[in-house]
C-alpha cells in the first residue's frame, strides 16, 4: 500500500503547506508539574486514592515485607500464585503453591488464583499504580488474567502528579500499564460495577523505605 | 455620558417596551442617548444560518453607522456576541483592512446592556423597584460568549421588592437558537420544555434573561399553557420604580 | 424499536431522525440520567484541578502543534513502530483500511476476531466486511457486547449503549447467553459478560483495537479504558491490529502527562481510568507478535486543509460535549446517523463525507458553546458549525431547486430589507398588517401558517405592536432629555 503513503503524506503536506506554528519547544506548558505536598501527606494521599478504589492497602517496614506478603497471601483463602520471574526470592511466602513465569503457557497463569508483583511507580493524585513490566513486574497476562492481584509499592516511588512520574522515566518504557483501582463499568445505566474483567481484587502492601517510622494500618 | 443606542431588529419590531425601559433607564442614571434611525440589523441571523454574503453587508453598515460613538448599548447578549467574535472573521473574508481597523477601534466601545451599567457607568444600584418573585435565565450568548458573569446578579441583587429564586440549570440553553428554532422546532421544543420545568418549579412571577430572544421562545410557551409565570426582560425591571413602575408587561 | 441507521450516506436528516426518539420517554430519560451522571463527575473533578485551563491550552496546543506537522510525525511514529516490530499501513479510505485488514487476518487463517471499542472500526464499517469474509467480530466492551447481541447501534462515543436500561440488556443477554434466570440487576448482568466473555479472550486468536494515543517519538500506541477487555484483546492473542485516525498522533511520550489527564476527567469524570496500557511494535514473550498499525485518512487530510475546520481534528474522543449538549440530550446519539453524534458528531461527521451528505448536522445545534466551554483540546465547535452551515448554504443556494425553498427565499427578502432603513420600516409595517389576521383578541397569535406554523405549533406569539421603538422616538418631544 505505498501508493496509499504516498497520497496521503502529499495531501497532508499540501494541506499543512505555508502554516507557521510555534516551535515544540515553546508549547505553553504553565500547568502542575510538580505536586507541593510533604512526604506524609503525600502518602496520606496515595492510601486514600487507592481505598477509594476498593483497593485493600496495608503498610509495613522494608524488614517486615516478607511477613507482610505472608500475611496477605494468608488472609486470601488462596493458594497458587503466579510470580515473575525477577521477584525478589524472600517474597516467597512458604506454604503456598508458586508458579515462576518462565514462559507459562496462558492456560498455566490462568490457572493461578492471584500474582505478587512489584512496581514502577505510584501517582498518589491519581491512586494510580505504574507498571513497566520488567522481571519483578512481570509479563503483562500475570498482572491480567489471575484475579487477586498483590503489589509492592515502596514509598519512594510515589509522586504526586502525573507530571512527576514522566520526569522520572529515565526513558520512556516499550510496555507500560497504569492501573487505577479495579476494571469498572459504568455502561448499564451508569451503575459503577466493579471487576469486569482483569483481578478483581487488588492489594497493595505500601513498604516505607524512606525511613518513616511510624507503621499505620488502617484496615 | 453619551450612547448611542443599537435596539436591534427584533426588539425594535416585537418589544418596543424593552427599548423604552433601557431610555428611561439610562436617562435616569444621567445618559444623553441617540438613536441613530440608520440602525437595522447587526447580521446574526443570517451569519449563523450559512448566509454569509448576506451577513457582510450588515456588519459593514453597523460599524459605518456607529464609528463615531462615545459608546454604544445593545440590550441583546447575542448581537453584542455578533459583533465581537464574527464581525473580524467577515471583514478578514472581504479583505477589507480599513473596516477592519474601524472595528477594532468600535469594539471596546461596544457594550451589552450589563456591562454598560456596571463597567461603563460603574453602578450596580439603579434606584429600580419591582416588587415581585423573579427568576433569572442565563441566555448562551451572554454567559459564554460575552462573560456577563455576575453582572445580571448584581444588577438584580439591588433592586427593591425584588425576591430572586435561583433557576436550576440556569446555564441551559433554552432552546431558541435563532432559525434552530424554525429548522428544528421539534427539538428546539423539546428543551423548552425541560427549560420550562426548571422556570416553573421555581414558583418565581416572572423570568427574566438578557435577551428577548430566549424570552419571546419562553413566553410564547408560558403563554400558549396558561402557565402562572410571565417573561420580562432585564432592562423592565431595571427600570421599574415605586414611581414609575414597569410597563404593562405581557 | 425503530431501526437505526448509523450511515451518514443513507440515514434520516437529523430533525426526521429526532422526532420518533423524542416521543420516545425511556430513552431521553436514559440518556438525561447518563449524561446527568457524568457530567457532575467531571465538574467536581475539573473544580478541584486548579490547573485545568492550563492543561486544556497545552492539550489544545500539542494538538496543534500535531497537526501542524502531521507528515513528520507519522513518518516518525512509522519508523519507530517499524523498527520496534510492528507493521505500519497506510488507508487512504474506509474501503482500502477495510481490505488491509480482512487481508491480515485472512493470512492468519482467522476465523474470529475480537475486538476493543473503537470508532473508527464503525467509521468504516469494518464489521459487515469481516462477515463477508468468513471472520466473526466479537465485540468485548460491554456496551457494544450489548450493542452486538441486541441488533443496536452506539448512541454516545464513550457510553454506548447508555440509551438501553437494565431490563432492556437483561432481556437480551437472557436471550442471546441462554441465560433464562438472569436478573436484571447491574452486577449480575455485568458477571454473565464476563463469563461469556472470557472464553473467548482465551481462545481467539486475532484482535482488532483501535488507539487514543500513538506516540510518534517511540512509536508507542496508548490505550484507555475501564473493563480490561482491552489489556485482554492486547495482550493473549497472537495477532493484534490497531487502527488509527492519522490526527491520533502525539509528539513524544511525556505529552502523555497532558492528554491523560484531560481525557480522564472530559470522559468519565475520574482522575484516571482504571487501566491504560501503552505497548511498542512488539516485545518478545509479552503479547501479540504479530502487531499491525492502520493509519487512517479518510477526509481527514481534507479536514486539515481547512483554516476554520482543521480544529476539529484536535478531538480526543472524550464525549465531553455530547455529555454537556442540550439537543444531544433531548435526542441522544442515533438522530445524528453516525457513529460520531452530539456537537463532534455535527462537525466531523458532514467533514469526513466532503460535506456531500449530513448537510443537516451542522444545523443540529442551538449555538449555545456549551461544548466549547467542556471541551478539553478547546475546540470552538460553535465556530465551526457556523462556518459549515455556510458551506452548505454555498452549495444548496445554487441549486434550482432553492428559487421556491421559503427559507432562502425569506433570508434574501430580509437581507434587502436591513440593507436600508426606509425598507426596514416598511417591512415593519407590512409585518404588522400582515399578521393582523392571525392575531387573536387576546392580542397574541395562536397558529401561523407556512413556516411560521413551526414556531406555533408549541409556542404563542405576541402581536407585533403598534408602534415600533423607533417611531416612538422618533415622536418623543425634542427637548426631552
Amino acid at each position: 500500500m505505498s501508493g496509499a503513503r504516498q497520497q496521503i503524506l502529499d495531501r497532508i503536506r499540501r494541506a499543512i503547506s505555508g502554516g507557521s506554528a510555534a516551535p515544540y519547544s515553546d508549547l505553553p506548558r504553565n500547568y502542575v508539574r510538580h505536586g507541593n505536598l510533604d512526604e506524609a501527606a503525600r502518602l496520606s494521599l496515595m492510601v486514600e486514592r487507592l481505598q477509594e478504589y476498593d483497593a485493600d492497602v496495608v503498610e509495613c517496614t522494608p524488614d517486615d515485607l516478607p511477613a507482610c506478603i505472608a500475611d496477605r497471601l494468608q488472609s486470601s483463602g488462596k493458594h497458587t500464585f503466579v510470580a515473575p520471574p525477577g521477584l525478589p526470592v524472600e517474597w516467597l511466602a512458604a506454604g503456598f503453591d508458586w508458579k515462576l513465569d518462565h514462559g507459562l503457557t496462558h492456560a498455566e497463569v490462568e490457572a493461578c488464583d492471584g500474582v505478587v508483583t512489584a512496581c514502577f511507580a505510584g501517582v498518589a493524585d491519581s491512586g494510580t499504580i505504574v507498571l513497566h513490566h520488567s522481571a519483578s513486574e512481570g509479563r503483562r497476562i500475570l498482572t491480567l488474567l489471575p484475579d487477586w492481584h498483590l503489589c509492592v509499592v515502596r514509598t519512594s516511588q510515589i509522586v504526586e502528579t502525573l507530571p512527576e512520574y514522566f520526569a522520572r522515566c529515565p526513558k520512556p518504557p516499550a510496555l507500560a500499564t497504569y492501573i487505577s483501582g479495579p476494571s469498572a463499568t459504568a455502561d448499564i445505566e451508569m451503575t459503577r460495577i466493579k471487576g469486569v474483567h482483569g483481578p478483581r481484587f487488588l492489594h497493595v502492601i505500601l513498604v516505607h523505605d524512606e525511613g518513616l517510622a511510624e507503621v499505620r494500618n488502617d484496615n | 455620558m453619551r450612547a448611542s443606542l443599537f435596539i436591534t431588529c427584533y426588539n425594535d419590531t416585537l418589544f418596543p417596551e424593552t427599548g423604552r425601559a433601557v431610555v428611561h433607564l439610562l436617562e435616569r442614571l444621567g445618559v444623553t442617548l441617540e438613536f441613530n434611525p440608520g440602525q437595522t440589523c447587526c447580521g446574526q441571523m443570517h451569519a449563523n444560518t450559512g448566509f454569509r454574503a448576506e451577513a457582510f453587508s450588515q456588519a459593514k453598515r453597523f460599524v459605518r453607522l456607529y464609528q463615531d460613538a462615545e459608546a454604544v448599548v445593545i440590550p441583546s447578549t447575542s448581537c453584542v456576541a455578533m459583533i465581537r467574535d464574527q464581525y473580524h472573521g467577515l471583514f478578514q473574508e472581504l479583505g477589507n483592512d480599513a473596516l477592519r481597523q474601524q472595528l477594532t477601534s468600535l469594539l471596546p466601545r461596544v457594550y451589552e446592556l450589563s456591562e454598560f451599567l456596571i463597567d461603563h457607568l460603574g453602578v450596580d444600584d439603579v434606584g429600580a423597584y419591582f416588587p415581585h418573585r423573579v427568576t433569572y435565565h442565563a441566555s448562551c450568548h451572554g454567559l459564554r460568549g460575552l462573560h456577563v458573569g455576575d453582572r445580571p446578579f448584581r444588577l438584580l441583587s439591588k433592586v427593591r421588592g425584588l425576591e430572586l429564586i435561583p433557576l436550576d440549570n440556569l446555564d441551559r440553553c433554552c432552546g431558541f437558537g435563532g432559525t434552530f428554532s424554525i429548522k428544528n422546532a421539534e427539538v428546539s421544543s423539546a428543551m423548552l420544555s425541560t427549560k420550562l420545568q426548571d422556570v416553573l418549579s421555581t414558583r418565581a412571577e416572572y423570568c427574566t434573561a438578557l435577551d428577548n430572544s430566549c424570552l419571546m421562545h419562553l413566553g410564547g410557551a408560558t403563554h400558549r399553557e396558561f402557565a402562572p409565570v410571565r417573561t420580562v426582560h432585564l432592562a423592565q425591571i431595571l427600570a421599574s420604580t415605586q414611581s414609575v413602575p414597569a410597563e404593562s408587561l405581557a | 424499536m425503530t431501526p437505526v441507521d448509523l450511515d451518514p450516506r443513507t440515514a434520516p436528516t437529523f430533525p426526521q431522525a429526532a422526532l420518533p426518539i423524542l416521543r420516545n420517554a425511556q430513552l431521553r430519560k436514559n440518556v438525561a440520567h447518563a449524561t446527568d451522571v457524568i457530567q457532575a463527575k467531571r465538574a467536581r473533578l475539573v473544580a478541584e484541578k486548579t490547573d485545568w485551563q492550563q492543561l486544556r491550552t497545552a492539550a489544545a496546543a500539542i494538538k496543534d502543534d500535531v497537526l501542524g506537522h502531521l507528515d513528520q510525525y507519522l513518518v516518525e511514529f512509522e519508523e519507530r513502530c517499524t523498527a520496534t516490530g510492528g507493521h505500519v499501513h497506510w488507508a487512504s479510505d474506509a474501503a482500502e483500511a477495510r481490505s488491509i485488514a480482512v487481508e491480515i487476518l485472512r493470512k492468519e487463517g482467522a476465523t474470529e476476531a475480537i475486538k476493543i471499542k473503537t470508532m473508527t472500526s464503525t467509521e468504516i464499517q469494518l464489521n459487515p466486511a469481516l462477515e463477508a469474509a468468513g471472520i466473526k467480530a466479537v465485540e468485548t466492551d460491554l456496551a457494544e457486547l450489548i450493542l452486538q447481541l441486541g441488533d443496536d447501534e452506539p448512541s454516545h462515543i464513550v457510553a454506548p449503549a447508555l440509551h438501553v436500561n437494565r431490563s432492556q440488556v437483561r432481556e437480551i443477554f437472557a436471550r442471546r447467553m441462554g441465560l433464562a434466570d438472569l436478573t436484571d440487576d447491574p452486577e449480575a448482568l455485568t458477571a454473565a459478560a464476563r463469563a461469556y466473555l472470557r472464553k473467548k479472550f482465551l481462545s481467539v486468536d486475532a484482535a482488532i483495537c483501535g488507539a487514543n494515543f500513538l506516540v510518534a517519538e517511540t512509536g508507542a500506541v496508548t490505550i484507555v479504558e475501564s473493563e480490561g477487555n482491552g489489556r485482554m484483546c492486547l495482550t493473549l492473542p497472537r495477532t493484534l491490529i490497531a487502527l488509527s485516525g492519522i490526527e491520533k498522533v502525539v509528539p513524544t511520550f511525556r505529552d502523555l502527562e497532558v492528554m491523560l489527564q484531560v481525557l480522564a476527567r472530559s470522559a468519565t469524570g475520574e482522575r484516571m481510568n482504571p487501566y491504560t496500557s501503552l505497548w511498542t511494535g512488539v516485545t518478545p514473550g509479552d503479547g501479540p507478535q504479530n502487531f499491525h498499525v492502520v493509519l487512517l485518512d479518510n477526509s481527514r487530510s481534507s479536514i486539515l486543509a481547512r483554516h476554520t475546520e482543521r480544529q476539529t481534528l484536535r478531538c480526543i474522543r472524550c464525549a465531553a460535549c455530547q455529555n454537556t449538549c442540550p439537543v444531544y440530550r433531548q435526542t441522544g446519539g442515533h438522530a445524528y446517523g453516525s457513529v460520531y453524534g452530539g456537537p463532534i458528531g455535527a462537525i466531523l461527521t458532514p467533514q469526513l463525507m466532503h460535506m456531500d451528505h449530513a448537510q443537516s448536522l451542522p444545523f443540529a445545534s442551538s449555538l449555545c458553546a456549551a461544548c466549547y466551554e467542556v471541551c478539553p483540546v478547546k475546540i470552538n465547535i460553535p465556530e465551526v458549525l457556523i462556518e459549515l452551515r455556510a458551506q452548505v448554504v454555498d452549495r444548496e443556494r445554487k441549486q434550482a431547486a432553492r428559487a421556491f425553498d421559503l427559507m432562502y427565499i425569506g433570508m434574501r427578502v430580509a437581507n434587502s430589507i436591513f440593507a436600508s432603513a426606509w425598507r426596514f420600516r416598511l417591512a415593519q409595517r407590512m409585518g404588522r398588517l400582515a399578521l393582523r389576521p392571525f392575531t387573536h383578541k387576546d392580542g397574541w397569535i395562536h397558529a401561523l401558517p407556512s413556516l411560521g406554523s413551526r414556531w406555533t405549533m408549541t409556542r404563542d406569539l405576541r402581536r407585533l405592536p403598534d408602534q415600533t421603538f423607533r417611531d416612538w422616538w422618533a415622536a418623543r418631544p425634542k427637548d426631552k432629555v
